[in-house]
């Protein structure tokens, strides 16, 4: 039964109702056997608290000089012993301090508080804080309103004494109506499923999937591309310590394809996203292949077949494409893989280059038949828990930046094509040479902050990060292997934060390497030699500089990957201006987002080397099992509920609720809205908008945001 | 009001070096933008921009007060200002620029300008020719070739984009809207294009004229040294002509030539129009009427390449 707490004057109770099929259970609070606070029928001065008198008490924070150094707390206080309801005032220096928290817990059982209001920084920072205090001192903790005099006050109008006084007056007099008229509720838990996604293979996807499957969780890891490993896969050596890439990599590229926790989709995306934390169902897309793997073909009955990676068809397929893994420097065919350690295993056919010729299906022969020409794109349905982003990043395009003529000059090369261009399995077998002639280059320059820390409006205005490094390490790969060959980094300054990196800096100056302190103006090409000429201002010299090199590498910006933009709207999460996906909180909760179960890794968030994407991986993948070992989660109960005499089962608001938690069903012979509670996010577009006034939004009820309202236009007089 | 066909009236700046040293361009840019339903009428009474480099390096408020008369003149005719050179660009765009978004430098300005009765209001806008042309929203690339009766086939042209249109990028709204970028623009090169003629690129396009900011006037071996280095690079691809928007450009590379030869040695003999002088001819106007003559290095070869 839904009844108010103490309430003796309900008008009408109304039956708790059942719950719909699509929502999972949830399950009341065992401790607090009572439900949410359910409205009367005429709401209007509803609440359990109106029942009695308010004794309303204010606690104003200094926070330090924060709020204190611009505003006259003293008279904030005063004031604030005006505004009827108010029993008790006072004020300290970190509210939210344990003594603090502790004057707030001592003040309720002394003056019998029915509300409390602290006056500090944002509900964003410290609710939780002051709702444990509210709770401890024995109050429901939604008795607790905050009043934002820091953020959104001292902080703006620092040098306005008067004017964020009377700011503060009022801000503390509306949150005191509302405090007034808060009701008792209670949070629901719904059980949580015990698995996870992660979306993106790069070496951050595949470190929080190897992390999740070894806490025991069931984790599907989606991949864009035909194979996992990501953008590390294309890289040779990694800085500082010069290892190489593909052999860190690919034995946990191994791991992942084996771990029986882990359910892997290559050439896959995810396609829709419902539901909450807990209890997400996902759209998988796995996008035609064309060829099947020894598991689907066996779905199918052809036991012992499936691709088991020959090649066979790839020697006879007639259609040549560029290899994107190889920055388009080397072939492949219509039927491809990237490279040959890739995981899985599995061949792809690019449908869009295919003619459907069928020579592949003639050489992949009648035992394996790993061919299906005319497969389509499957959509698998899988409920997780969490999920995890790891979608990473692409290269700016950097032809935009037009004074460096990047694919204008044949010799201008970016910093992953350099890449594969040093590396054995690369497509010069690991010899660098200049794109226009083949020749072992002698003088080659580096142009560091390539579109990255760019004011102009044409580049990006962050760090990129990893570019110095990488670009140290590419001076150092010259050196060793082109012996007589001479690096020249431009540069605006050498940003070499990490563990040994600042070492490896002064290692890589030592080996003969030159910098040039400047960023590069303009790049000319001598059009016969196809030598270019890097023009720049020597900052330290102070002096003009037209370098004639025979190769230059750009250390282009970073962006986030194509789809990145596509995937978060799925998830509902949200991206910075230059598009990187937003955390909860840049210091302190640097892995979660602002959807509840929803978590970073990697250079999604921002650009990361690998330490640091391997590091942000870890936190995700262990913020992550949280949930999912805790079994539960606690929903906010600010959801909507209908009330059912008011309902005239328009439905409009069905329609309207961006979360479909709303539906129409039948009760006692008459049409009226059901809300599924899980799934209310408390948004409050049916609340504002149904023509009856029959939907009820708890915390943010019609009588509380009135009674704030008059007391911000009538001060307090109503 | 406007001439039959006439869909768009701008109040013409003339500048100084154009009717003074390429009066071509002057007539060229009225009779083929008419055909392209742009009309430009005399800004009477106007004076000199006043030339960025010369007075804006020395007094900024003769500079601003002067591009501001020139500027009310026009919003007396409540037309905007269009003109056809780089430098008058820098002055009258950007003071109108400059005056619409800062209170205290117009006040000041029209405090200066009540000694003779006037008042900036900040009612127009002001354009290049160039921009005209190559904006679909006035002109158009399309319409500039549908308008073409003597297609200039066969002629390799290297453009001169100058400096001050394109540049500082930041504030120039041309370039965001309508080309995107100034370190390697090609919207002239696609209206080169549509005359019938071959676009050709060169090294350091985009490189001065040497002659701006002054620095003709006050160092002129240095200017000359830098119209030279161009010059090098355009004879490297063997073009038939170089085009400009901006007759201060073109007195460097036109005169300039004579002059190079005189100090350095080094003869080109490149022809220099300016991009209204080709567009002229492409629609049929004779070369005297162009005043080609009047250059200082004769056109007759890639006159006779495109006759
Ligand atoms: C030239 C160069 C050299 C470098 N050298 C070094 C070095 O020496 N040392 C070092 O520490 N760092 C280096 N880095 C940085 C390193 O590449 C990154 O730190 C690392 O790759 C980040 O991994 P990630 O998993 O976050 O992103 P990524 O490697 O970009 O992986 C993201 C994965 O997600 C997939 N994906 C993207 N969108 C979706 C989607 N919507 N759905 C499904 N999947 C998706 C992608 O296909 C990709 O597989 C270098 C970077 C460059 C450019
Ligand atoms: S069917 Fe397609 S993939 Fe197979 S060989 Fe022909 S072109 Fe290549
Ligand atoms: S890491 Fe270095 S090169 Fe890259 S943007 Fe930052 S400062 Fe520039």
């Amino acid at each position: 039964m839904a009844e108010k707490k103490k309430t003796t004057t309900t008008k009408k109770t109304v039956t708790k109702k059942p719950i719909t099929k699509k929502a999972a259970p949830v399950k009341q609070d065992i401790k607090k056997q009572a439900p949410a606070a359910k409205p009367a029928a005429k709401p209007a001065a509803t609440g359990s608290t109106t029942q009695q008198k308010p004794r309303v008490g204010v606690f104003i924070c200094h926070c330090g000089t924060n709020i204190a150094g611009s505003m006259d707390l003293m008279a904030v206080q005063e004031y604030s012993k005006t505004i009827p309801g108010v029993a008790h005032v006072d004020n300290y220096q970190y509210m939210c301090s344990t003594p603090g928290q502790g004057k707030i817990e001592k003040a309720i059982k002394d003056h019998k508080l029915t509300g409390i209001v602290v006056a500090a920084c944002t509900p964003r920072l410290h609710e939780p804080t002051f709702r444990t205090a509210t709770k401890e001192g024995g109050l429901n903790p939604f008795r607790f309103e905050m009043a934002n005099i820091r953020d959104q006050n001292s902080w703006v109008h620092m040098h306005d004494q008067v004017g964020s006084t009377e700011k503060a007056k009022d801000a503390v007099r509306i949150a005191v109506a509302k405090a007034a008229l808060l009701q008792d509720l209670y949070p629901k838990s719904v059980p949580v499923e015990k698995a996870a996604m992660v979306v993106g293979a790069g070496v951050a996807g595949m470190q929080a999937a190897l992390d999740l499957a070894a806490a025991g969780i069931k984790t599907y890891l989606i991949e864009a591309d035909t194979s996992i490993g990501g953008r590390m896969s294309q890289l040779d050596k990694t800085f500082p310590t010069l290892d190489c890439s593909q052999c860190i990599l690919t034995p946990k590229m191994v791991d992942v394809g084996r771990d029986t926790n882990i359910e892997l989709y290559t050439y896959s995306e995810v396609n829709a996203v419902e539901g909450y934390i807990g209890n997400f169902d996902v759209t998988i897309r796995k996008k035609a292949r064309g060829v099947l793997t020894p598991k689907e073909a066996e779905a199918r009955g052809l036991v012992g077949g499936g691709c088991n990676g020959c090649g066979d068809c790839d020697a006879v397929c007639p259609v040549v494409k560029p290899n994107a893994f190889e920055m388009g420097m080397k072939p492949r065919k219509a039927i491809y893989i990237n490279h040959p350690q890739v995981v899985p295993l599995i061949y792809t056919i690019d449908f869009d280059s295919c003619i459907k010729c069928g020579l592949c299906v003639t050489a992949c022969g009648p035992e394996k038949r790993a061919i299906d020409l005319e497969s389509k794109d499957e959509f698998v349905k899988v409920k997780v828990g969490t999920a995890i982003l790891a979608t990473g990043y692409e290269l700016f395009p950097i032809e935009k930046k037009e004074e460096w003529g990047y694919k204008r000059f044949e010799n201008v090369i970016t910093g992953l094509e350099f890449e594969r261009l040093i590396c054995a399995s690369g497509p010069t077998g690991g010899h660098l040479v200049r794109p226009s002639d083949g020749q072992t280059p002698k003088k080659v320059a580096f142009v560091l902050c390539a579109g990255s820390r760019d004011n102009t409006g044409s580049g990006k205005p962050y760090c990129s990060r990893f570019c110095c490094m990488y670009s140290l390490k590419h001076a150092h790969q010259i050196i060793e292997k082109i012996p007589g060959c001479t690096p020249y980094l431009f540069y605006m300054d050498i940003r070499s934060f990490g563990k040994m990196y600042e070492e490896f800096y002064y290692r890589i100056q030592d080996e003969g390497a030159k910098f040039i302190r400047g960023r590069v103006a303009n790049i000319l090409e001598d059009s016969k030699s196809k030598n270019l000429h890097v023009m720049t201002d020597d900052t330290l010299l102070d002096r003009p500089v037209d370098m004639e090199v025979d190769l230059v590498v750009l250390a282009s910006a970073v962006q986030p990957s194509a789809d990145t933009n596509r995937t978060r709207k799925l998830f509902g999460v949200s991206c910075s201006m230059d598009g990187w996906l937003l955390e909860a909180h840049p210091k302190l909760n640097p892995c979660g987002t602002t959807t509840a179960g929803v978590f970073l890794a990697g250079v999604c968030q921002g650009p990361k080397d690998i330490p640091d994407t391997v590091a942000s991986a870890e936190g995700a993948a262990s913020a992550a099992s949280i949930p999912i070992h805790k079994g539960e989660v606690e929903l906010e109960p600010y959801f909507a509920t209908c009330i059912d005499e008011k309902c005239a089962g328009c439905g409009m608001c069905v329609n309207l609720c961006p979360y479909s938690a709303l539906a129409l069903v039948e009760k006692d012979g008459r049409t009226v809205m059901e809300v599924t509670e899980a799934k209310c996010k408390g948004c409050g577009t049916c609340g504002g908008f149904c023509p009856g006034g029959a939907i009820w939004m708890n915390h943010f009820t019609t009588p509380q945001i009135v009674a704030q309202i008059d007391a911000f236009l009538l001060g307090g007089e109503q | 009001m406007s001439e039959p066909g006439a869909k768009h009236k701008f109040a013409f700046y003339l500048g100084c070096i154009a009717p003074n040293r390429y009066p071509g361009v002057e007539s060229a840019s009225i009779k083929a933008m008419k055909k392209l339903g742009v009309e430009l009428v005399p800004l009477k009474g106007a004076s000199c921009c006043p030339a960025p480099g010369a007075f804006g390096s020395i007094d900024m408020n003769v500079f601003y007060a002067m591009a501001a008369r020139n500027l009310v003149l026009a919003e007396e005719m409540k037309m905007d200002i269009a003109l056809v050179c780089n430098g008058c660009y820098k002055s009258i765009w950007e003071v109108n620029h400059k005056l619409k978004h800062n209170k205290d430098l117009r006040d000041a300005v029209n405090e200066v300008l009540k000694e003779v009765d006037m008042e900036y209001k900040g009612t127009i806008n002001v354009y290049h020719t160039a921009e005209l042309l190559y904006n679909d929203k006035f002109i158009g690339v399309d319409k500039v070739r549908d308008s073409v009766t003597n297609p200039l086939t066969g002629a390799r042209i290297a453009v001169h984009y100058g400096c001050h249109l394109v540049k500082p990028h930041k504030d120039r709204e041309f370039e965001k809207e309508v080309m995107l970028n100034t370190e390697h623009p090609m919207w002239m090169e696609e209206l080169v294009s549509a005359l019938g003629a071959t676009p050709v690129e060169y090294r350091n396009k985009m490189q001065c004229c040497g002659a701006g900011g002054g620095v003709r006037g006050y160092d002129i071996v240095h200017a000359l040294d830098i119209t030279n280095e161009k010059l090098i690079n355009l004879q490297e691809e063997k073009v038939d002509a170089l085009t400009d928007i901006c007759p201060f450009c073109q007195l460097q590379f036109d005169r300039g030539q004579i002059e190079i030869q005189e100090k350095f040695g080094a003869t080109y003999n490149l022809p220099v129009l300016h991009f209204a002088e080709l567009l002229g001819l492409a629609q049929g106007m004779s070369p005297q009427d162009l005043g080609l003559d009047l250059h200082g290095i004769s056109c007759e070869s890639f006159l006779r390449k495109v006759l």
